[in-house]
């Protein structure tokens, strides 16, 4: 009986008030939306990765290599360890992505894998654990002739089963039949440099046999306590004797990879829900607030008869209650659809988590608490009934009792006891009295600039993030000069000998300038035990690369990057111990830079980039009037196993894993920012509108024309609109740049400073011009259907 | 079109409905009125007879359904929003039941509002004029005063000062005294009085016989249409009885 009448009521004040009540429902409804695929695109990714994880058994640590191994020293070590539970080393073969092609017999269709950056590394399966894992969750074992291609290859190149891949190697072409596609827990995410093909042991044998291919290894170890990882990785690395040349990962750092690349879209959308959570409960304050106000008179008598305030607000709840549990279901739904296609790259690269408790559990808590949430919100605001005096209500229509009303009335004659229009000069009458009411009346206005100031917020932060990491300048975060030509040469056999070839040539080229190389070198440095330390070294002279504190190295120093630095506690001026051939120098520490490749451990010396190292990286300018893409094109042919890429492309190719994120939530916070800027502006109008007939009623008699009471109203709003705007962009750029900055220090990427390199048009002159835009599309929308009215009916409501 | 030179207002055939309401609601079924000019008219009717419905499409405020005014031999409904904004700043001047100032502003800027805005150019003329309107009204003294700071009395008179800020040719006032007392209202009634004395046309929608018995002439409202009038002659203090008896007589007769 009783909660029929609050639903009957609830009902009743849905329909009357159609537009701002569906307005609230959208909002309501977007929130809910975001927070809900937010968390459920989470557990999703947590539940994939695990599942994959338990399937698939990788290693706890493992350690790449490249070059001549001592079998014998891993054995012993493996001896020496009892924490091992189980070791193996994986034999691969690389192949450059340019010598793989495939073609379907069916239609005749084909192509190559060139486009991929990625090393494509040839595997059989393993026995006890470190599995690859096929789309059933099964260990598949390929036959002779047959070969299993990587998930994130199946979407990308659109393969099928029943495809043909063709191998080039030394000796022609090797022919393997397609017959399913493998996930890998190691190399799983998209931030992988690498990614295994499944071949049977003995097409392996014969791609070994026919040459081309790159062999190298992965030491692997299941430990029996995998929570110890990190001082088994100590223990590997201190041992002079063991392969090193190539990545070390644990367990761990897969995980939180894994996590953190795909995860970052979830951060983002839980990021802009919450904004819009804000906004939303903004708007339910100002609408509960206009309510009460309209009916004081009810509440006036309901209280008269003996209502206790309680029930009464509990009859004005229950509005609120039915309007934000149907949005949370509605945005439930939606989110159920949106996840699906979110993580559909998930669930392809991972595994199908089995359908558990907390798929459910999670969105269902995360909207609860957001029902929980906007409710006590609503709650809070309709506390005002308590403080409703029946006397006041009914007599003046008044919220407030005598104290306020008079107060109230004391400080509107100072104002306008200090006002005057006699001795106002210049401007128009019309501008002179919208300025004055929005003084007076700024409390009513002030939704309006938090809206659009949250809106700016939303729409900033997530483009500059992209716009930085997608500019080319980003390279000074990856520890590069910014140049225009990046060339990469892999370890191999004669790499001495193809790094002098491309060395010359690139010098000896006049379409290209500043030619620098680099040699990796690896050293070892006193941690906890001695531990790798992968140093470039090279020239730096010319102030090639930023620092963020100290300077380049000179002969003799080292530059670290900010993990590095942090690990090892050092800052500059500090000395460093290093360890090379048994041979061990003290060197100082001459600056610290950001550095978000090779997981953010790198570090810097001045010198030849002598012979015998790891690899090489040369960085070139393209002189004037050259296309560095065309050089890259023709260096690539010529030197088929040096990656030679335009700087741009490297920066795009690297952090693809992160703009891809990065863009999804710039697209989706602008079309959010701009859509609830429109619906806010024109709800809010709404209401302030019912509020103003009388105002324009007066006006109107006075000699003011409807064009003019309704430029009042849209110069109002402008304003408002653009003193939001403006606050936004500035809190973007300074506290917002901060906030994000910290954010992804927090990320352990490697970049402890980050400076937004943003678009400046776009942010700083398009973004504020299509917000103020949008407020003045509400504004336009709400106020044109006033030319049609009779005036007379704002004086009569 | 003809055009009397003693008519300031008339009206020709007007109607107007309202169809915001189901089934639309036709309050005024054709009406032909004039004003004189320098006439004092007051309209009377029964409560919902369209009273306030004729002085608002009669004034511009709202379009008529279909007839014509005329002010001044012009016709106002051929009008734009803009130049029927400014006949009404500048030839008219409206007076409500309730005051309706801005509330933001004080008196005398309320009443300066329309002053400025009607001639920017003018300041200093328009601003002395308020102030004499503020003297000659009594109400120079509370000038600089809030709204909510005097009384209903001073506040209506202040509507007269407003409404006869631009030196209006017709002033409408609607039920002006419907919300004071006996005292104000006779205080805001001499005003009145006083205002059509200068040489002011006046039309007042009344339900009090006491306002009525001021005017020139009564006419009389029923479902929206009009069913009679009567000449009263010029107002004296002296004759304020007799006219009150005779029209209220008038007015029963009516059915009133
Ligand atoms: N804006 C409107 N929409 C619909 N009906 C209206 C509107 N304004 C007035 N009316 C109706 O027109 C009739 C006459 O109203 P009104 O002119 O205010 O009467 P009076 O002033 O004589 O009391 C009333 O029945 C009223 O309900
Ligand atoms: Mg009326």
């Amino acid at each position: 009986m009783k909660d029929s009448l609050y639903f009957r009521s609830a009902y009743n004040d849905l329909m009357k008030n159609k537009g701002v009540n569906v307005a609230l429902v959208v909002v309501l409804v977007l929130s809910s939306f975001l927070m809900a695929t937010g968390s459920m695109v989470m557990e999703r990714l947590v539940g994939s990765v695990n599942q994959l994880f338990d399937e698939a058994k990788p290693p706890h640590f493992l350690q790449m290599h490249k070059g001549d191994d001592d079998p014998d020293a891993l054995a012993r070590f493996a001896a020496a360890h009892p924490e091992i539970d189980a070791w193996l080393v994986e034999e691969m073969l690389g192949f450059d992505s340019a010598a793989i092609a495939w073609h379907r017999p069916a239609t005749g269709g084909s192509g190559d894998l060139a486009d991929s950056l990625i090393d494509n590394l040839f595997v059989t399966q393993n026995e006890e654990f470190d599995f690859l894992i096929d789309e059933t969750g099964a260990i598949p074992r390929p036959s002779q002739g047959e070969v299993y291609v990587p998930v994130a290859y199946q979407q990308r190149f659109d393969l099928q089963a029943g495809d043909r891949l063709a191998i080039r190697t030394d000796n022609g072409f090797q022919d393997l039949r397609v017959q399913g596609f493998v996930r890998d827990a190691q190399m799983a995410s998209s931030l992988s440099s690498a990614t295994r093909f499944l071949v049977s042991g003995a097409d392996f044998r014969e791609l070994g046999r026919a040459g081309g291919g790159e062999p190298e290894i992965i030491a692997e170890y299941r430990l029996a306590d995998p929570s110890l990882a990190a001082d088994f990785q100590r223990a590997y690395e201190s041992d002079e004797a063991l392969p090193k040349n190539g990545q070390a990962v644990t367990f761990q750092m897969i995980r939180i990879i894994n996590a953190f690349s795909d995860g970052l879209v979830a951060v983002a959308l839980v990021f802009v829900s919450l904004l819009l959570i804000a906004i939303a409960l903004l708007n339910l304050r100002f609408v509960i607030r206009g309510t009460l106000e309209d009916e004081v008179r009810e509440i006036g008598a309901m209280k008269a008869i003996g209502l206790p305030h309680k029930a009464i607000a509990r009859l004005y709840l229950a509005k609120y209650r039915v309007m934000t549990f149907l949005a949370c279901i509605v945005g439930g739904l939606l989110a159920v659809i949106a996840t699906n296609l979110l993580t559909r790259g998930i669930q392809a690269n991972y595994a199908e988590a089995p359908p558990s408790v907390t798929a459910i559990l999670v969105p269902v808590l995360a909207l609860g608490l957001v029902y929980l949430f906007v409710v006590a919100i609503c709650r809070g605001v309709l506390r005002g009934v308590k403080k409703i005096q029946v006397v006041n209500a009914l007599v003046h229509g008044s919220m407030l009792d005598e104290r306020q009303t008079a107060r109230r009335a004391e400080r509107q004659a100072r104002r306008v006891r200090k006002t005057s229009l006699a001795s106002y000069r210049g401007g128009s009458i019309s501008r002179r009295l919208a300025f004055l009411d929005l003084r007076a009346e700024g409390g009513q206005w002030v939704l309006i600039p938090i809206v659009f100031f949250l809106a700016t917020v939303l729409m900033t932060l997530p483009m500059n993030l992209l716009s930085t990491f997608e500019s080319p300048r980003f390279v000074t975060y990856m520890g590069a000069p910014e140049s225009d030509l990046r060339a990469d040469l892999q370890f191999s056999d004669d790499i001495d000998a193809v790094r002098e070839d491309v060395l010359s040539s690139m010098q000896g080229d006049d379409r290209l300038t500043d030619v620098r190389a680099f040699a990796n070198v690896l050293y070892e440095t006193q941690g906890e035990g001695w531990e790798i330390l992968r140093a470039e070294v090279g020239d730096y002279s010319g102030d090639t690369v930023e620092f963020l504190q100290g300077e380049r190295p000179e002969p003799g120093q080292i530059a670290l990057s900010v993990l590095n630095a942090n690990k090892y506690q050092l800052s500059t001026g500090d000395k460093l111990t290093i360890r090379q051939g048994g041979e061990s120098t003290a060197i100082v520490v001459s600056g610290i830079y950001q550095d978000v490749t090779r997981g953010g451990y790198t570090a810097k010396m001045q010198g030849e980039a002598t012979t015998g190292a790891a690899g090489y990286v040369i960085y070139a300018n393209a002189a004037d009037g050259a296309d560095p893409a065309a050089v890259a094109a023709d260096y690539s042919e010529r030197f088929p196993v040096a990656t030679v890429i335009p700087m741009r492309e490297y920066v795009q190719q690297t952090l693809s894993y992160v703009t891809g994120a990065f863009r999804s939530a710039a697209v989706l916070s602008f079309v959010f920012g701009v859509g609830v800027a429109v619906l806010i502006t024109s709800l809010f109008l709404k209401l302030r509108l019912t509020r103003e007939r009388r105002k324009m009623g007066v006006l109107s008699a006075l000699g003011f024309s409807i064009g003019e009471i309704i430029a009042q109203v849209r110069g109002r709003t402008i304003l408002s609109v653009a003193v939001g705007t403006l606050f936004g962009l500035v809190f973007a750029a300074t506290a917002g740049e901060s906030l994000v900055g910290l954010f992804i220090s927090l990320a352990g990427l490697g970049i402890s400073n980050l400076a937004f390199l943003p678009y400046p048009l776009l942010v700083y002159v398009a973004f504020p011009l299509i917000l103020i835009a949008a407020g003045y599309f509400g504004a336009v929308v709400l106020t044109a259907r006033l030319r049609s009215a009779d005036k007379s009916g704002w004086l009569k409501g | 079109m003809s055009h009397d030179d003693h008519v300031t207002l008339e009206s020709r055939d007007l109607t107007k409905t309202y169809h915001s309401t189901d089934p639309p609601t036709q309050v005024i079924n054709g009406i032909d009125m004039s004003v004189r000019k320098g006439e004092f008219l007051v309209v009377m009717g029964a409560s919902g007879s369209g009273k306030s419905t004729l002085l608002y499409s009669i004034s511009g405020m709202d379009r008529p359904t279909s007839g014509n005014v005329f002010l001044e031999g012009r016709d106002l409904t051929s009008l734009s929003d803009t130049e029927m904004s400014r006949v009404r700043l500048t030839r008219m001047g409206f007076i409500f039941q309730q005051a309706y100032f801005l509330n933001n502003l004080n008196i005398r800027d309320n009443i300066l509002l329309p002053a400025l805005k009607a001639a920017p150019k003018e300041r200093e003329t328009a601003i002395a004029r308020v102030d004499a309107l503020l003297e000659r009204f009594g109400i120079a003294h509370v000038g600089r005063h809030g709204i909510t700071q005097v009384s209903g009395g001073q506040l209506q008179r202040a509507s007269i000062c407003r409404a006869l800020a631009c030196e209006p040719s017709i002033l409408f006032a609607d039920e002006p005294t419907g919300a004071l007392n006996s005292s104000m209202t006779i205080e805001v009634m001499d005003a009145l009085t006083d205002v059509h004395r200068e040489g002011t046309t006046l039309v007042m929608v009344t339900h009090d016989p006491a306002c009525a018995a001021r005017a020139d002439r009564v006419i009389y409202l029923r479902d929206g249409l009009l069913v009679d009038g009567r000449e009263l002659g010029t107002w004296s203090e002296e004759q304020a009885m007799q006219r009150e008896d005779a029209l209220l007589a008038w007015l029963r007769k009516m059915g009133f």
